[in-house]
């Protein structure tokens, strides 16, 4: 079976709302009912036909062809196959997400993995602000799954993220795991300005220290973190880009905070990893 | 049936079934996994006394166990899944947390589940944290020599226990060295624990007693002392016998463990003062599985 493919046919020049486009929502529709399925676009709702030339019948693995930022909620509330994207997406991809896989072999917007609460997001690029992060009203941002940006990330990376995993492999902008709850956030690259402010617990690994560190985190000096060990050779499994991670000396400088919210969050800075490996 | 001159007695051994669990164990090296590992089995030769058996089952590699040190797969079986939630965090409280550098996983996938680190967190006295990777969960616990890295929970599976075999020779010098050649053969086998003392049983038992009070006694038709004045099981011949008990995930493994290590005791022949191999069974109503000797060596 070939996968379920939807080109776009036009450029958009509006919000294209393609949540319908899932593994979930696509099973057991034949064409005719998949080309008639209305998305929002715009202020309109337009049929999936008008917008995209459509092939293959393997609604399991669903790829969207010529995409850009203007898809927006691209795999909202997916639970099981994957989405391939090829080219950018807009804001609130993987909304939702409870498994599955979804991969953009390009850049993302902002509120990526917000809601999530299971499978895997790979994101070729760069990604926006508020990465795994919950919006305003929600209680969490993600609460399970992983997220990998091989490019940078915005502000607000994990921002009240309850658990799961994020990891950035260029640079992370502002307020980075700001008020997480828990989880991990891993930044190979430089992390901007107040790094796990208001966290509560969650771990913030960093590959290079920042100029400064919040006040309210205490150094708990250098260390060696086992659970690091275990965490980097599970993530030798999960991918090429995390061979890095063999054999590596889990030295870290460990900084707990926040201790304006009870201070069981920790940043640790790694002190070895030769990133050229 | 004879095997190099050994006679294979025409019975079986009776087993039984149990749950079984399988604990990953690493350190900084492997000479502190194995002290870890073998503070854990201590004491855990049989569920007539101790709660569990457990052995080591195998070194592993670094690149085989979840955080890349060396370690130790180490099985544990027990008679219910509460005595295995009983003795999994006790032993592993107290043995494994306590040997440095030390961590422990869960070494089968299983749906079912017993607590591990989710009852030894609380050593952590609220500094513990958890870390979910890969869908599994994994508890922090802050102690003296940096952190202990405990899973969660830890499958557990059906397993069966007390197969055996038992090795009949001249003296205790020449059944010792056979049967120390069988356990050697029975540890290549996946699966498998002989949870005795080196594997071998030197005071098997029966069960039940002239006393009330005890479930088990020795078992007197194979002690070379008593020939004459018991309805004995051993010729003239025989001045020693030792059992090997062999606890397993399967039928098959047990089967297999049995016929690996029967041929290395048998290895050693007459000449070498091994004359009889033999089972210890209940009459084959107490135990579900039953492992005919000579079906097994066919």
């Amino acid at each position: 079976m070939n996968p379920l493919t939807f080109t776009l046919k036009i450029k958009p020049q509006f919000s294209l709302d393609v949540a319908e486009l899932t593994p979930d929502n696509l099973a057991e529709k034949n064409r005719s009912k998949i080309k008639n399925l209305k998305l929002s676009y715009g202020k309109k709702k337009v049929t999936v036909a008008e917008l995209f030339s459509i092939t293959g019948n393997d609604s399991e693995n669903i790829q969207i062809h010529r995409s850009n930022d203007k898809l927006v909620c691209v795999g909202q509330g997916i639970s099981h196959g994957s989405i391939e994207v090829k080219g950018d997406v807009g804001e609130l991809l993987g909304q939702h997400m409870k498994g599955g896989h979804i991969i953009v072999h390009g850049n993302a917007g902002s509120w990526l993995g917000n809601g999530m609460s299971g499978g895997r997001i790979d994101i070729t690029g760069n990604a926006g602000d508020h990465i795994g992060a919950g919006k305003p009203g929600d209680a969490f941002g993600m609460t399970e799954g992983f997220i990998n940006i091989k490019g940078s990330a915005g502000d607000r990376v994990g921002d009240r993220m309850r658990r799961g995993i994020i990891t950035i492999h260029g640079k992370a902008g502002d307020f980075c795991g700001s008020r997480m709850h828990a989880g991990t956030i891993l930044v190979l690259d430089k992390a901007g300005k107040n790094v796990g402010t208001g966290m509560r617990r969650g771990t913030i690994i960093l590959a290079k220290k920042p100029k400064h560190i919040v006040a309210t985190f205490k150094s708990n000096g250098n260390l060696k973190m086992q659970f690091l060990r275990l965490l980097f050779t599970q993530f030798v499994t999960m991918g090429k880009e995390f061979s890095k991670f063999r054999n590596f000396d889990p030295e870290v400088h460990r900084f707990s905070g926040d201790l304006a919210r009870n201070g069981k969050g920790e940043i640790l800075i790694l002190q070895s990893l030769n990133l050229k490996k | 049936m004879k095997i190099n001159g050994v006679t294979i007695d025409d019975t079986f051994a009776e087993a039984f079934p149990m749950k079984a669990s399988r604990l990953i164990i690493t350190a900084m090296t492997l000479k502190w996994a194995y002290r870890a590992a073998n503070a854990l089995r201590g004491f855990a030769s049989s569920v007539i006394a101790c709660g569990c058996e457990a052995d080591i089952e195998r070194e592993l590699k670094p690149s085989e166990t979840p955080d890349g040190r060396p370690g130790i797969s180490l099985m544990i079986f027990a008679m219910s899944m509460k005595d295995l939630e009983k003795q999994i965090p006790m032993r592993v409280g107290q043995s494994i947390m306590t040997a440095p550098t030390s961590a422990c996983y869960s070494g089968i996938d299983s749906e079912v589940q017993i607590p591990m680190g989710k009852q030894l967190r609380y050593f952590g006295d609220g500094y513990q944290i958890s870390k979910k990777i890969n869908g599994r969960r994994f508890w922090r616990i802050p102690v003296m020599h940096g952190e202990f890295i405990v899973e969660d929970t830890v499958g557990v599976t059906n397993a069966i226990g007390g197969g055996n075999f038992l090795v009949l020779g001249k003296t205790s010098r020449h059944v010792l060295t056979a049967c120390e050649a069988a356990v050697e053969e029975i540890k290549k086998v996946p699966g498998v624990i002989t949870a005795f003392p080196g594997g071998i049983v030197g005071s098997g038992s029966k069960v039940g007693s002239k006393y009330d009070f005890l479930s088990a006694s020795t078992n007197e038709a194979y002690c070379p002392t008593l020939k004459g004045q018991v309805k004995s099981h051993l010729g003239d011949e025989i001045g020693s016998v030792m059992e090997i008990v062999i606890d397993g995930i399967d039928e098959e493994s047990i089967r297999e463990a049995t016929r690996v290590g029967v041929l290395a005791a048998c290895s050693y022949g007459p000449k070498k003062g091994i004359y009889r191999i033999s089972a210890g069974n209940y009459g084959g109503n107490l135990g579900p599985y039953h492992f005919h000797l000579r079906k097994i060596l066919k």
